[in-house]
């Protein structure tokens, strides 16, 4: 079953509050992340997102699409990066978002992905 | 023995592709054979043995695969519906591996193509790639890369381009594309504009190996020398450009010891024997300005005022704001910070701009110099907040960071 663990806030908060160390160590840290569940073949994909400042969000008014800059959410809501883990059991899943949270210290949400037929 | 084979194989892919066309017309058609046929050979040869003629085993194979694919029912009906959908001038003499394989690229590099097609079809017809590894260089699903390719095809046979080189009219501006998509394969493998790998030098060798043969093909082009040259150039640094957790380590900061000389020789070879004998533009200026700094022993011993000079003939001839970004980073080396600092400003209000990271970044980095740390701070982590490449935001927060 598949699980999509999500972090959000600004990344660049974070590195303004943590500084350089704490930079350093995360860095270590996703990548031995990364590398574990890549060697565990429990990795589907893993992406990291630019600035929620870089945003654009698109509404519908007035029968129109309105486009305009910045996020849907507010600054520290926004969504920063996923992996999308093909596991065994939720637990599974529930243990990887708590390796994950320990470094990040921002809530994780852990959300399964429905399943599709496989040429839907 | 086995990459011998497959550099073999890619070597071969454009000269075999031009063959089929000329025999039977339908580049789609013939470039799906073309692929079965280098995965026959791929999986053959290693086991019997490389046959005498390469080239016509690998037209044989193909071409049975065509006429298999024309027997069967479906395909009949399939080729009558596009009959004539790629027709031939025939017998068109002297036409040579040479011309076929210009004029593959041509094709693939068509005006007509959006850009992210022109890159892959050209990977796959020219570079003999497989579908499936171009999507993993591109980092998306297979079925999304083939999708595209297919896309690309119908599109080709949808305008009615013709198998021939383009009239002699179009054939500067023609050649301007297919150089671009060289150079958008290379700094793809380069500098990835996202994701968390900073090199993939397969995209990069590619790129290279596709320079070098156009570059074999026109020699008397002086830009498509110009853009091997600047591709060997900037490659050389590979090793030195990234530690190995993947940050990225600046030119001045980098281990010359790394740089692969034999490439920079090579580089320069080529630009020194182009350089004034053809007409100056964008790729010899660039590949100019990487010789300078490959040629400096160290970072301080770059011949700045040379390279700003070259950066001044870049300009004229191909002007833009990139240009006068890198520019003001040379003018500040020679006439210091403020002098940069001032060339920066002309363009606060360039709309091009508007969404690079990367004129904060230089702006950080000069004002770091000028002693105005907490302004360099300010401007490293609005750099850092736009840039879409994770090791460039780590740089630019690490930067910002240090000065905290």
């Amino acid at each position: 079953m598949k699980y999509m663990i999500m972090t959000f806030g600004s990344a660049e908060a974070g590195l303004a509050a943590m500084g350089r160390d704490w930079m350093l160590e995360m860095v270590k840290f996703m990548h031995g992340l990364d590398k574990d569940l890549r060697e565990s073949g429990e990795l589907v994909d893993t992406q990291g997102l630019a600035d929620g400042s870089q945003a654009k969000t698109v509404r519908f008014e007035h029968g129109i699409p309105v486009p305009t800059d910045g996020p849907f959410a507010e600054a520290k809501e926004s969504l920063v990066g996923y992996w999308i883990v093909d596991v065994e059991s939720e637990q599974r899943a529930i243990e990887i978002a708590s390796r994950i949270v320990a470094y990040v210290k921002q809530p994780i949400e852990v959300r399964r992905v429905m399943d599709a037929p496989p040429d839907f | 023995m086995q990459s011998n084979i497959e550099d073999l194989l890619r070597e071969l892919a454009p000269q075999v592709l031009g063959a089929l066309v000329r025999r039977y017309g339908q580049f789609d058609a013939c470039e799906d054979a073309m692929q079965e046929a280098l995965l026959a050979a791929a999986r053959q040869w290693p086991k019997e043995g490389t046959p005498d003629n390469p080239r016509s085993w690998l037209v044989t194979v193909a071409s049975r695969r065509l006429v298999d694919d024309w027997r069967s029912e479906e395909a009949r009906r399939r080729r009558e519906e596009t009959a004539a959908s790629l027709e031939l001038p025939r017998a068109q003499g002297l036409a040579s591996d040479r011309d076929d394989t210009l004029t593959l690229l041509f094709l693939c590099c068509h005006p007509s193509l959006t850009v992210p097609s022109q890159l892959a079809l050209t990977l796959r017809a020219v570079g003999g790639l497989t579908t499936a590894e171009i999507a993993s260089a591109f980092l998306v699903p297979e079925s999304t890369m083939a999708q595209r390719i297919s896309r690309a095809k119908d599109r080709i046979k949808a305008g009615g381009a013709q198998f021939t080189l383009p009239p002699a009219s179009e054939r500067g501006e023609r050649l301007r594309v297919v150089l671009q998509v060289l150079y958008l394969i290379f700094n793809e493998g380069y500098t990835t504009s996202s994701g968390p790998e900073l090199n993939r030098a397969d995209l990069t060798a590619e790129a290279i190996r596709l320079a070098r043969m156009l570059h074999q093909l026109v020699p008397e082009e002086g830009e498509g020398a110009g853009l091997l040259a600047l591709m060997l150039l900037t490659d050389a640094r590979r090793a030195a450009r990234t530690t190995a957790d993947g940050s990225i380590v600046p030119l001045d900061e980098q281990d010359r010891s790394l740089w692969n000389s034999s490439q920079i020789e090579e580089g320069v070879a080529i630009l020194t024997r182009t350089l004034g004998k053809a007409p100056v533009g964008p790729y010899q200026m660039q590949a100019a300005i990487a010789a300078v700094h490959d040629e400096a022993p160290s970072a301080q011993e770059t011949d700045w005022p040379q390279i700003l000079a070259l950066y001044e003939v870049l300009e004229r001839v191909s002007p833009g704001p990139v240009v006068t970004l890198n520019r003001a980073v040379a003018l500040a080396m020679v006439n210091g910070p403020r002098a940069g600092l001032a060339l920066l400003g002309t363009l606060d209000d360039d709309e091009r701009m508007a969404h690079s990271h990367r004129l904060e970044a230089v702006r950080g980095h000069l004002l770091e110099r000028a002693g105005e740390l907490a302004a360099a701070r300010v401007s490293y982590r609005k750099a850092a907040r736009m840039t879409a490449s994770i090791p460039e935001q780590r740089y630019l927060a690490l930067k910002a960071a240090r000065l905290a």
